[in-house]
């Protein structure tokens, strides 16, 4: 550790490394996770990330290296203030669904009557309170995920860690559920969060880690994991041609429109000046960060060229 | 802990509550006391009726015919009872056979060496034995006038009590009242494995299929889960007994006359404190290691189906001391007894059967008792450990091998 780290990492994962047999499937993975924060755990389907989250909760053994919360390896211990939404999702099906929050309230460390009244205005707030009653498997597949969520964030864990919480919502659920995320993130929650949303991540996450093919590709703020991929870009539409120039690559033409990313040392006030200058009839100049999306492709997109060529 | 007995409680009530929920655990544990007292109802009626058909045919007596090549057969006797002297066999059968004659008694020449013949008119098979009754009777009257001393006929006859004691380390042996007690350990443990061992096999199947390992395991410890699966399967057990039983009480209260139940002399059961507390703790220890074994199979077992092939052999350790049942009793020394006797699975019940016989010394009885409850918690702590690192493997059979190679990994 570095002299002057403000605060040691909630979450420290170092040359983390996790073999099924005699395939690896994650090779020397690193990243932290400090308290407060939300974190965005990103990658391609396959890459990884459910094996590191069950790795780093005691659910699997990690082959080699440090997993540690709170500078210990995670023991299930009764009553953690930890919040963990598995990306199998399950719950007691032949039980109620009010007698399995109530449980599970209970194993956190509620009272029976704090658990059972938290239950139900969370069931009021999901929109299902008239099915308390009923039993799990009675209930559609969205509605098993509200309960299953609810359980998840019972007695305000200090550590949500969630794998593709919106798995299975529609967009009026989803942006319930992301309220309900952010507001525990607001009221001091650390959260670890898998999606395959890049909209929600670039609502909610304050860093990122991008796995592909167990290996960390990009890592660090947003903002940075932006930078490291072509970071800003300006979008132009025009008319005529548009001209060559050594300030700037153009990574995408046609139509009136253009994406045009900045070379080293060329700023927008001169890549404006240069656009104007050389005539290309400029209608319009947005200065743009490259999407999570775009990013994602690229990185994804390379592992196709790979295996295709 | 407050917060892990806490936890316990929790788990322990949870569990309890939605086991004795189920409808099918509710049906399959009244189904037997109902069959009870059907069964009980029918033998009621059925010895109310008997009974009283049974008081008319006792005082009406019934004639027959004799014939005696012995001479031993007095005839005023024979005349009181009913009898007439008859010197023609053949016609007497054949009148017993179309029916003029209830009855006819052949006494043969020599009776030590040739059987007397009965022949009576069919009455039942429960009446039909006092044809042989009053024949006996006949000639036992009979050969006491000849002897002249009632004492004598007895003697020969064999009507004589017998009153043994024996001996051990000079003190008098409980004998079969002795047996009977220590034995019930025995019974217990049967009823309770044949009750629980299902739902012992399954109790951390639902967690697996049902896929709520990962939040279980991250919310609360192993143990604390599988021990209070444990506690509340016991608890389940013995409300199925006490559901099995009550109705047998309360018929044996209310209508043990009428239903002709065996009235046991309790009085003759012997009740010594050795015994019953060694048989006790066996029960226990014996106890925990089926347990154990259950829970970790189990754990390793994907599904209720695969879990149940390793079931059928588990289940043959219960009974199989008992193929060696004279040996457990009479040698206790045979190799296949001490084996038996010290290996984890056939020793609960072979040390049982010893100690309810009294073969069982106590030096070897702390051995086996402690041996039980160490390797019987040494099971149910794998069954932790397997039931952690390997019920997230759904659908697949666990390696053992493989949850220890990656724990100590974690513990470097
Ligand atoms: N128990 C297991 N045994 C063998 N291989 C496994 C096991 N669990 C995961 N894997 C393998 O590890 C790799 C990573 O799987 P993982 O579930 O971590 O991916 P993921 O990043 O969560 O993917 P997704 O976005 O699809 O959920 C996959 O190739 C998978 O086949
Ligand atoms: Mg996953």
């Amino acid at each position: 550790m570095t002299l002057g780290d403000a605060a040691e990492p909630l979450v420290h994962i170092e040359d983390f490394r996790m073999d099924f047999g005699d395939t690896t499937v994650i090779r020397d993975l690193s990243f932290d996770v400090h308290a407060g924060e939300t974190f965005g755990f990103l990658g391609s389907n396959g890459s990884g990330k459910t094996t590191t989250l069950r790795a780093l909760l005691g659910i699997y053994q990690p082959t080699a290296g440090t997993l540690h919360i709170d500078g210990k390896v995670f023991e299930p211990r009764d009553g953690a203030r930890l919040g963990y939404l598995p990306e199998e999702r399950g719950l007691y099906k032949k039980e109620p669904v009010l007698d399995v929050m109530v449980y599970f309230g209970r194993l956190k460390g509620l009272s029976k009557n704090a658990a059972r009244s938290w239950s139900e205005n969370y069931l009021e707030r999901v929109g299902i309170p008239e099915k308390a009653k009923t039993r799990l498997d009675k209930l559609s597949g969205g509605q098993q995920q509200k309960v299953q969520l609810g359980v998840t964030i019972m007695n305000n864990p200090e550590l949500l860690i969630l794998d593709e919480p919106t798995k299975g919502f529609d967009p009026v659920n989803r942006r319930l559920l992301m309220d309900i995320i952010e507001e525990h993130k607001r009221a001091g929650a650390t959260v670890i969060m898998v999606t395959h949303q890049m909209e929600e991540v670039e609502r909610l996450c304050d860093r990122v880690i991008l796995l592909k093919d167990g290996v960390a590709r990009a890592y660090g703020t947003v903002e940075e994991v932006q930078e490291e991929f072509g970071g800003t870009l300006y979008r132009v539409t025009y008319e005529g041609v548009l001209p060559e120039s050594d300030l700037y690559d153009v990574i995408s033409a046609g139509d009136g429109r253009a994406e045009l990313a900045p070379r080293q040392g060329a700023s927008e006030e001169k890549v404006l000046r240069e656009l104007v200058e050389t005539g290309a009839g400029i209608r319009s100049f947005t200065p743009a960060r490259i999407s999570l999306d775009e990013i994602f492709i690229k990185v994804y997109g390379e592992q196709h060229e790979l295996a295709e060529g | 802990m407050a917060l892990t007995q806490h936890n316990l409680g929790t788990v322990v009530a949870f569990e309890f509550v939605r086991t004795i929920k189920k409808k099918g655990f509710v049906i399959a544990t009244l189904a037997i006391p109902v069959l009870l007292i059907v069964v009980f109802a029918l033998v009621y009626a059925s010895n109310a009726s008997s009974k009283a058909s049974a008081d008319a045919q006792k005082s009406a007596q019934f004639s027959f015919a004799y014939t005696d090549a012995s001479g031993i057969i007095l005839s005023p006797g024979a005349k009181a009872a009913g009898g007439t002297y008859s010197d023609n066999p053949e016609a007497a059968i054949a009148a017993v056979k179309d029916g003029s004659s209830e009855a006819y008694f052949q006494f043969p020449a020599d009776p030590t060496k040739e059987p007397v013949k009965v022949y009576g008119a069919d009455k039942g098979v429960f009446e039909n034995g006092k044809y042989e009754a009053v024949a006996k009777q006949l000639l036992e009257a009979s050969a006491q006038y000849a002897v002249g001393s009632p004492r004598l006929t007895a003697a020969l006859t064999g009507k004589v009590q017998f009153d043994s004691e024996t001996f051990k380390d000079d003190k008098v042996a409980a004998g079969v009242g002795g047996v009977i007690p220590p034995m019930l350990f025995l019974v217990v443990f049967y009823i309770s494995m044949i009750l629980l061992s299902n739902q012992m096999l399954n109790s951390t199947l639902e967690e697996k299929e049902n896929r709520v390992t990962e939040m279980i395991l991250t919310t609360l410890n192993p143990t604390t889960l599988i021990t209070g699966k444990i506690i509340s399967l016991f608890m389940v057990g013995l409300v199925q007994i006490l559901v099995f039983l009550a109705p047998v009480g309360l018929a044996y209260l209310f209508f043990r006359d009428r239903l002709a139940l065996p009235d046991m002399d309790l009085s003759s059961l012997v009740f010594e404190p050795g015994p019953m507390i060694t048989g006790a703790l066996l029960l226990v220890g014996g106890f925990t290691v089926f347990t154990g074994v259950l829970v970790a199979i189990g754990a390793i077992m994907p599904t209720a189906k695969e879990a149940g092939t390793i079931f059928g052999p588990l289940m043959a350790m219960m009974f199989i001391p008992f193929y060696t049942f004279s040996l457990v009793i009479s040698n206790p020394n045979a190799l296949i007894v001490q084996v038996f006797t010290y290996f984890p699975l056939t020793a609960p019940v072979t040390a049982l059967l010893r100690n309810a016989f009294g073969t069982l010394n106590p030096v070897e009885a702390a051995i086996v008792i402690v041996e039980l409850l160490v390797v019987g918690s040494l099971i149910i702590r794998l069954a932790v450990h397997l039931f952690r690192y390997g019920s997230i493997e759904y659908g697949r059979k666990l390696s053992i091998a493989g949850t220890f190679r990656r724990s100590e990994l974690t513990a470097k």
